[in-house]
């Protein structure tokens, strides 16, 4: 069966110095002033425009119904290959094909506009994930239940507590039928009652046959879903095997010893 | 091969016009729904200039531009530009304006260009009644020229959807584009036919007037302006010269926006 992800030397930078050198101005100045960085050193111009490459040459496939766990320190590119999978960012190097479409479950609360109600918002965002009318009309009160708003459907969402918006966020996201699921340490906000039901509900997902990537530091919550590790460090990945070679490797990195402790 | 990019694009595009045509209602929603004064300021501004120029070229001098009846034949150049620079502006800041939703949802990112492009042109519809009524008060005549008015609103919309593409992304990477377009904007209407007509350039320049044609705005504003007055009427030439131009631009914003899409996407 063709695999639904597949990355093939997959790459991405960015500068380091974002604004420096794209003002136009900076085109027609003769020298350039030299940066000063946060410590206040001086930096050479060649170290201006240097890239810093967040993933590189990053292979891998992901067949249907996998549940896979990205594991790596802060800053190593997990996220960036998230958003390279959902589409939200677009590789420099090599190539990301998905087939069908993505729930990202990233920045969840993004896709939610401050000055409409909860219940403008519930349709513009589904409406922007490709559901129809009669779709969202047949899954809203579902949606609203999940997400427990339901006497908050015509307060603007900006009055929302945090809480509030993650719920809502999770519960139109994973209303859509997409194929793949992406998740982006969402499980870490929202009080213990949410989260079982956000367990459940990804359960009910992966045993509908959807494909999961899950980004998380709660090695409990990678060891509940997932099967598959993949170990970024550095922006290379370092590991793509069983989940428990990626912890542990993870752990072997970061000086932990390779069983976790009981 | 940059026409096969182009067909490409159009095509996702198409795929996805439910959601452009969302996104758009939500615009008007937000504009008109949740303010009383919602219509009056979208026409507010084409009105009040309108009225500026009515005034001082009517009132206190002795009117040598354009024809008469005048505010019909402002309102003619007035409204279609009102759409064109309200729809420049914010093309500049159709990615970063919304970039919560942009960087969340993977839709061909032209979207947000068409979006602006679409909700500026649902404004410019709205303003017509205003145009109507100045136009029957003043009993100025429909010509059968009317008929070319879609032609018009087809060329500006090639031509504000190109800029659009090339505005956006540039936009967001060079701080200076929006300072500058304030600038070309300004210049733009003192250069287009909008308080005097292209009869009036042809009429002083002679054929060096010729080159004022150059301007797409002169052909888009020729069609709209020949439903009252047919004199207006300067050929075909025009429209030919702006149509040309509207569909280079959308064709260089097509390939410029797809180049830019990653370093943008990055940015925003």
């Amino acid at each position: 069966m063709a695999p639904v992800i597949e990355a093939d030397k997959l790459g991405i930078y960015f500068k380091r110095n974002r604004r420096r050198h794209k003002r136009l101005r900076d085109m027609f100045a003769a020298e350039p002033e030299p940066v000063v960085n946060k410590r206040g050193n001086a930096k050479k111009k060649s170290q201006k425009a240097g890239k810093f490459w967040a993933l590189r040459d990053v292979s891998f496939e992901v067949q249907q119904g996998e549940a896979v766990g990205l594991v790596g320190g802060n800053g190593q590119g997990k996220s960036t290959l998230l958003k390279l999978i959902a589409g939200v960012l677009l590789p420099d190097r090599g190539s990301i094909g998905v087939h069908g479409g993505v729930a990202p479950l990233i920045e969840v609360t993004g896709g939610f506009v401050g000055d409409l109600t909860a219940r403008d918002n519930i349709w513009l965002t589904a409406g922007l994930h490709g559901l129809g009318k009669r779709e969202i009309a047949r899954r809203f009160d579902e949606i609203v239940d999940f997400a427990e708003v339901g006497d908050f459907l015509d307060t603007p969402f900006r009055y929302f507590s945090s809480g509030m918006k993650v719920r809502l966020g999770f519960s139109v996201i994973t209303t859509l039928d997409e194929p793949v699921v992406l998740v982006d340490e969402v499980l870490a906000v929202g009080d213990r009652a949410f989260r079982e039901k956000c367990y459940q509900r990804m359960n009910d997902l992966l045993s509908g046959g959807r494909t999961l990537f899950l980004v998380s530091h709660n090695e409990g919550d990678l060891r509940r879903f997932c099967t598959r590790g993949l170990y970024l460090r550095g922006g290379s990945l370092v590991t793509d095997g069983p989940l428990e070679d990626a912890i542990g490797q993870y752990r072997e990195d970061t000086g932990h010893s390779r069983q976790p402790p009981q | 091969m940059a026409g096969q990019v182009v067909t490409a694009r159009i095509g996702t595009l198409w795929d996805n016009r439910r959601v452009l045509a969302l996104l758009v209602t939500r615009d008007l929603k937000v504009k008109y729904a949740d303010s009383v004064l919602g219509y009056v300021w979208s026409i507010l501004e084409p009105l009040a200039m309108a009225g500026v120029y009515w005034f001082v070229f009517t009132q206190l001098m002795t009117r040598q531009l354009g024809e008469s009846p005048y505010i019909v034949f402002l309102l003619c150049g007035m409204l279609p530009w009102q759409w064109a620079s309200a729809s420049l502006r914010s093309s500049m800041n159709a990615l970063s304006k919304d970039s919560k939703l942009v960087r969340s949802t993977n839709l061909p990112r032209e979207i947000w260009v068409l979006r602006t492009v679409g909700s500026k042109f649902a404004e410019f519809m709205y303003s017509i009644p205003v145009l109507a009524f100045f136009a029957i008060v003043n009993q100025a005549e429909l010509s059968w020229r009317v008929v070319f008015v879609p032609l018009a609103i087809l060329i500006q919309a090639m031509l504000l959807t190109g800029a659009g593409l090339l505005l956006a992304p540039l936009a967001v990477l060079y701080g200076d584009v929006e300072r500058l377009m304030r600038i070309v904007l300004r210049l733009l209407f003192y250069f287009s036919p909008i308080i005097y007509g292209v009869q009036d350039i042809t009429r002083k320049l002679g054929a060096f007037g010729d080159l004022f044609y150059l301007n797409p705005f002169a052909g888009i504003i020729e069609l709209y302006r020949a439903a009252f007055f047919p004199d207006q009427w300067a050929g075909w030439t025009p429209v030919a010269v702006a149509a040309l131009i509207s569909a280079v631009t959308l064709a260089a914003g097509i390939v410029v926006f797809r180049r830019l899409e990653g370093t943008v996407l990055k940015e925003i």
